[in-house]
């Protein structure tokens, strides 16, 4: 009687092992296998370079990502839709010199700041409108953006930087509040604002509806041209508030500034598990995305690898990290 | 659809002409008192090339009888070619180029000659063959630019030191040249040593986070030197936010607005002043010796790179004022 119940009880142990690997493991690396991407590097990196895991280094390598980070998360929502936003780096360049030649000594920092706002969500709305109600590819109409508003930029500062902001402005990119750089702060914020909607309201559910079945979304009876509108000026809006805090940082308006920002904003979503076929993405993945770039750059400098090895490097660590991502995807 | 799409192409077609013809509402003639002048420039999105076609602009406004098209081929070989067929269409009566990459100048050059048009390089040299077949080429020597730089950071370091190079885009002739004439200087002084060398892509921005990872690595510096200006001030901006500029040289390369103001507070150290302004003035006057047929001695017309500092920074300042 003993012997057939305990053999049994090991029959069951084995099978619950196994859907312990199958329903828990399994699933937890696939989905946070990009995380243990980051985590090898750190930990390789951390052994190459003692300055490595020093506070200001950590500290540096956040703030140096957080322009493209934040640009990667309204990229990221757009992928999610199947659409894409090429626009970015020249919003970015627009909203420099737009900003920085108001944001002298004397001027208002609020007013600067709803210029810059102003900027981006304006490219935004025109982005969303003419992909949308104009039904053209967003390719096709953020590529003419990205074209338009790189030489708006030019006309406007005379193909000029623009010296001459303010403190309160410069504080945006150079400040520091309770040891940490005021970039790195607002990256978090936006991260945080931009998860919760993503991950907690109706408007990121729409927006992963709209990305997985745009007919299924419009008999559901989602207004998906409005979202779509929405979706674009918030990707827009988030390009300029890169804008200026890019600006504050070289405490200069510059026309030739965010120049291919865009490619980069949109490495950091792919690599985070955004995917470009869209209903599949999350903001949490776009910051370790972004977080692998920076660290990548940060430890070829570090090391002092010639400039050629460095962009050979970064190429083939770009696909390798998705490699391995989507390995794990599929098995899941 | 496809007709929207079409639609919408037209529209940004004709945006793009209307942008395009700014400059030039007329049309070509062909008589001599009327002078017709195609520049074809690289890139229009670019602060210290901005200077370069001011000085062209400038003759343009100062002359009724000379009237310039200048067209941006947004760094693209391909579209620089075919905005120089589109000159020698439309009969220009001589062609400015400033090459997006000077390998692939030639056949514009060779299509010029072809149409008796005279062909003047500014800014960017191009090879021995080419030189031949050109007017003339108004420019300064990169060559020159790297080594009056080096020379000056050796003397300022008593010929010995720790060196970080920041290149600039890699691949451009000026990066080549420059790092070139600054390395030809450090291996006169044995005591000067290149510890870190990389690419800041001619940025201010990526010359700042180039700046913050090596202050990271540990690695002790007694001179940067940077391909141009703006990177200079990314590392010098850096440098000053880590608190650990003390007696680092800092030196850069063009002689920019900007960075004369930072020679002037003492921040930069060297820099090497490329008259922008006095190459486009010396490539349109060309331009014009061209057309009245003026045979030229020398078909290199040099405007020398200039070594400033904080003593003479004042004179060129005063240059950018004009």
């Amino acid at each position: 009687m003993g012997n057939p119940t305990s053999s049994t009880a090991t029959a069951v142990n084995q099978g619950s092992e196994r859907n312990l690997w199958k329903e828990k493991i399994g699933p937890f690396i696939s989905k946070y296998g990009i995380v243990f991407v980051l985590l090898a590097m750190v930990i390789i990196m951390s052994f190459l370079s003692p300055s490595f895991l020093k506070t200001q280094n950590l500290l540096n390598i956040v703030r140096q990502i957080s322009f493209i980070g934040i640009v990667g998360i309204g990229v990221t929502i757009v992928i999610i839709t199947t659409g894409i936003d090429l626009s970015s780096g020249s919003v970015i360049a627009l909203t420099s010199v737009m900003v920085a030649s108001f944001a002298h000594p004397g001027n208002s920092l609020i007013i600067s700041l709803l210029i810059g706002v102003g900027v981006g969500v304006a490219c935004g709305a025109i982005n969303g409108i003419i992909s949308t109600k104009g039904k053209i590819p967003p390719f096709i109409s953020t590529l003419g953006m990205m074209t338009a508003a790189r030489g708006l930029a030019l006309l406007y500062s005379d193909g000029r930087p623009i010296p001459n902001l303010s403190d309160p402005f410069m504080f945006l990119g150079r400040g520091v509040i309770a040891g940490i750089p005021v970039p790195i702060i607002i990256f978090a914020l936006v991260g945080i604002v931009s998860h919760i909607l993503l991950a907690k309201t109706k408007f990121g559910k729409y927006t992963y509806a709209i990305g997985g079945n745009v007919q299924a979304a419009k008999i559901c009876g989602i207004n998906v041209d409005r979202y779509l509108i929405l979706i674009y000026i918030y990707a827009g809006l988030l390009s300029s508030i890169a804008g200026m805090l890019l600006t504050a940082r070289v405490s200069v308006g510059q026309p030739s500034m965010g120049v291919s920002f865009e490619l980069d904003a949109i490495a950091a979503a792919v690599i985070g598990g955004t995917s470009l076929a869209g209903g599949v993405g999350t903001i949490p993945g776009t910051i370790i995305g972004a977080l692998i770039i920076g660290v990548l750059n940060n430890s070829l400098d570090l090391l002092g690898v010639s400039s050629y090895w460095q962009q050979i490097l970064k190429g083939a660590i770009i696909v390798s990290a998705v490699l391995i991502d989507s390995r794990k995807n599929k098995k899941a | 659809m496809n007709k929207r799409l079409m639609g919408l192409l037209a529209v940004f077609v004709l945006l793009a002409g209307m942008l395009a013809g700014c400059g030039s509402a007329t049309t070509s003639g062909k008589d001599k008192n009327h002078i017709v002048i195609g520049a074809a420039m690289p890139v229009f999105d670019d602060k210290w090339l901005s200077y370069l076609y001011d000085g062209i602009n400038q003759y343009d406004k100062a002359h009724k009888n000379v009237e310039v098209k200048m067209v941006d081929a947004k760094n693209d070989s391909s579209k620089q070619m075919s905005q120089v067929d589109t000159f020698i269409t439309q009969g220009v009566d001589a062609i400015i180029i400033n090459p997006v990459d000077t390998d692939a100048v030639e056949p514009m050059v060779n299509a010029a000659n072809d149409a008796n048009i005279p062909v003047i390089i500014v800014n960017r040299m191009p090879s021995k063959k080419v030189m031949k077949k050109i007017y003339a080429y108004v420019g300064s020597e990169s060559l020159e630019a790297g080594t009056i730089q080096m020379k000056k950071v050796a003397e300022l370091l008593g010929g010995k030191g720790d060196i970080g190079l920041m290149n600039g885009t890699l691949g451009q002739e000026s990066v080549v040249k420059r790092t070139q004439g600054n390395k030809d200087v450090v291996k006169e002084n044995p005591g000067m040593k290149i510890v870190r060398e990389a690419s800041a892509d001619y940025q201010r921005s990526t010359g700042m986070t180039l700046m913050e990872n090596w202050i990271q690595s540990g690695k002790h510096f007694d001179a940067i030197v940077a391909n141009n200006d703006e990177m200079a001030i990314g590392a010098i901006s850096a440098l000053d936010e880590a608190g650990k500029r003390g007696n680092i040289i800092v030196a850069g390369i063009d002689g920019t607005i900007d960075a004369l103001k930072y020679v002037k507070d003492g921040k930069l150290n060297v820099t090497a002043f490329q008259d922008a302004n006095g190459q486009g003035k010396g490539a349109i006057e060309a331009a014009i010796d061209a057309v009245k047929g003026k045979k030229l001695k020398n078909k290199f017309i040099n405007i020398p790179f200039q070594l400033v500092t904080k003593d003479n920074v004042d004179e060129f300042i005063k240059k950018w004022q004009k």
